[in-house]
């Protein structure tokens, strides 16, 4: 599978940084396997660009296709399909069902496309560090254990690409590195492609390609 | 996608207490059972009745006379071929019969076996309007043997009094063997007939003869070929429509009040049940609506969690089908029970004395367990439509 951006540019955006921007404006292409950081300050559109992405919103000039599908043609029923099999997403708000537990909220994902069993959630949340907050409501957890449930949702499903929306931002420099070395584990299992957006680039994840917003 | 709506169940808001779905819930069943019972009751009464009236072939047969005032008492008031062609013209009218009545003197004696003489007066009708009639009603001159159709009316009035007067009763099967004596008399001489009662009639309150015969003898004793009926029979699809109570009002023309009076009943029945029909539908009608809001409000209260699970890859067409087949159980049971209680009255009602008389069955009729069939469908129809409109909106 291929992700294309061509001429994406955000309808709020000031048009003056567009010509430094390497992705608004700019013909991209994400392939399966590469790994692609995203980098921007705060307000530059981070969030926006994963959004845009993954089909959330549609405020933006351009086109971006999968498998050259134009997504903005694509069908609430079909949008769900790619979300179920080729593309997973640890959003930067979450997003988790506040009145059920970590487990539920993990579950409700790997009910649509189980690729990982029930066991391994509890591996993965060893490793993660939030066993014992599983069976524990997701209101009642603190931000730092919710991203570490969001990124265990994430991993549930089969896909492609992965979407990472500053997916660390409050996690402490230990669980930041189990938990990434959880996500490049999981996309080199599925040879799947990364797309990160963060405010700096993570030591690491030096080496890999960068893109400044 | 083998998912189980267990999992997401949670995350829709069904509030249990909430009082609009038990009144929902209560409103549907009261509506549906109202309607099917109005539909069963207006088959088991039509049922009832039609066994009931002279109905021949689905047609009314009912006499007419002119009405005898203190104004046109003394005048000819007898049908000539003019009324009788008048009334033929009338669209609601299918056929009309003279009853042609005898201008020459009859006096009847039965023998021996019943020691009475009275004089008798006769008529004849057109075959058509028979009730019964056996091949033997007929008549060639020469014919010493007269076949004779009695009112049963007559016969019931005859038992009534022969005790009084020291005559046998008859039941409707030796009246057959009685032989009557029929001694015709008018301008022109007498003549004996024989006759003998063939059949009886519910239909028609005379003593009936052949039009032959009938023909024959006014022309023999009188030489008068011309109609003089003091009374018409009609054929007509409902004696109960108004254009043709307008239409013989206006004439003047009096109708058989008790031959028309099951028909009255039933129209008087038909009206009634047509309203709790509509009743009823009107209580479904608002009940669905109240399902309607509640399932509005449902959803309104679970829009974010609908939205996330959107979000997540859920399918909203797959979601819509969940929640409506979450009330497939609910309508079904609320209609389920509709039709039992419906069965339990209908029950009742075959077990009265005048149903069992008529054989009225214990079980539903099918139309009703047919209609209950399309209000389960329409209902799930209706609720997957609200269903996915609602989600549609919310732009998922």
């Amino acid at each position: 599978m291929v992700i294309s951006l061509d001429g994406v540019v955000p309808q709020y955006i000031d048009s003056k940084k567009i010509p430094a921007s390497q992705v608004w404006g700019k013909k991209l292409e994400i392939k399966k396997g590469e790994h692609t950081h995203i980098v921007a300050p705060s307000g530059t559109g981070k969030s926006s660009i994963i959004h845009f992405i993954y089909g959330l919103r549609k405020d933006f000039d351009g086109e971006i296709s999968y498998d050259k599908n134009n997504i903005s043609k694509l069908s609430p029923d079909e949008f769900a399909e790619y979300r179920q099999q080729k593309i997973s997403i640890v959003f930067q708000d979450l997003r988790l069902f506040e009145n059920q537990t970590a487990l539920q909220n993990i579950e409700i994902k790997r009910a649509l496309a189980p690729y990982h069993t029930s066991e391994a959630i509890l591996a993965m949340a060893s490793r993660l560090g939030i066993a014992d907050k599983l069976n524990q409501m997701c209101s009642s957890c603190s931000y730092g254990e919710k991203q570490r449930i969001a990124i265990i949702r994430a991993m549930m499903q089969p896909f492609d690409f992965l979407l990472l929306d500053e997916p660390y931002s409050h996690l402490d420099e230990n669980n930041r590195k189990k938990a990434m070395e959880l996500i490049y584990e999981e996309c080199g299992k599925r040879g799947a492609a990364m797309v990160f957006a963060d405010l700096k680039p993570l030591e690491l994840l030096s080496g890999e390609k960068i893109l400044l917003l | 996608m083998n998912l189980l709506f267990k999992k997401i169940q949670p995350l829709l808001s069904t509030n249990e207490k909430n009082i609009s779905k038990w009144a929902g819930y209560f409103g549907l069943g009261i509506g549906i059972f109202i309607l099917l019972i109005s539909l069963q009751t207006f088959i088991n009464i039509s049922k009832l009745l039609s066994e009931n009236n002279e109905r021949k072939s689905g047609y009314d047969f009912v006499s007419l006379s002119k009405n005898i005032t203190n104004e046109n008492m003394g005048k000819d008031n007898t049908f000539n071929e003019q009324d009788v062609d008048h009334l033929k013209n009338q669209t609601t009218i299918e056929d009309v019969s003279p009853l042609i009545s005898n201008q020459f003197r009859v006096r009847a004696t039965a023998g021996d076996v019943l020691p009475f003489s009275t004089d008798l007066f006769l008529e004849s009708l057109s075959n058509n309007f028979l009730d019964t009639l056996p091949p033997s009603f007929s008549w060639q001159p020469g014919q010493q043997v007269v076949p004779i159709i009695f009112s049963s009316d007559f016969l019931e009035m005859y038992n009534v009094f022969a005790p009084a007067q020291g005559l046998p009763q008859l039941s409707p099967q030796t009246i057959s063997l009685v032989n009557i004596t029929l001694e015709c008399s008018g301008p022109s001489g007498m003549q004996m007939y024989k006759g003998n009662i063939v059949a009886l009639s519910d239909r028609i309150n005379s003593i009936l003869v052949p039009h032959t015969f009938m023909n024959y003898n006014n022309w023999f004793f009188t030489k008068d070929t011309s109609l003089h009926a003091a009374r018409v029979f009609i054929k007509t699809k409902d004696a109960n429509n108004p254009s043709l109570l307008k239409y013989l009002d206006k004439n003047d023309y009096h109708i058989n009040k008790d031959k028309i009076r099951f028909g009255r009943i039933k129209s008087i029945l038909q009206g009634v049940l047509s309203g709790m029909g509509i009743l009823g539908l009107l209580v479904v009608v608002l009940a669905l609506m109240l399902f309607a809001f509640y399932l509005q409000l449902m959803i309104a209260r679970s829009k974010d969690n609908l939205r996330l699970l959107v979000t997540l890859g859920y399918s909203p067409n797959w979601l819509s089908k969940q929640v409506t087949k979450k009330w497939i159980l609910v309508y079904g049971y609320i209609i389920l029970l509709a039709v039992i209680v419906t069965q339990v009255f209908n029950y009742f009602f075959a077990s009265l004395s005048i149903s069992q008389k008529n054989g009225l069955p214990v079980l539903l009729h099918w139309s009703v367990l047919l209609l209950a069939f399309i209000l389960f469908i329409l209902s799930i129809l209706m609720n997957y439509r609200l269903v996915k409109k609602e989600l549609v909106e919310m732009k998922l």
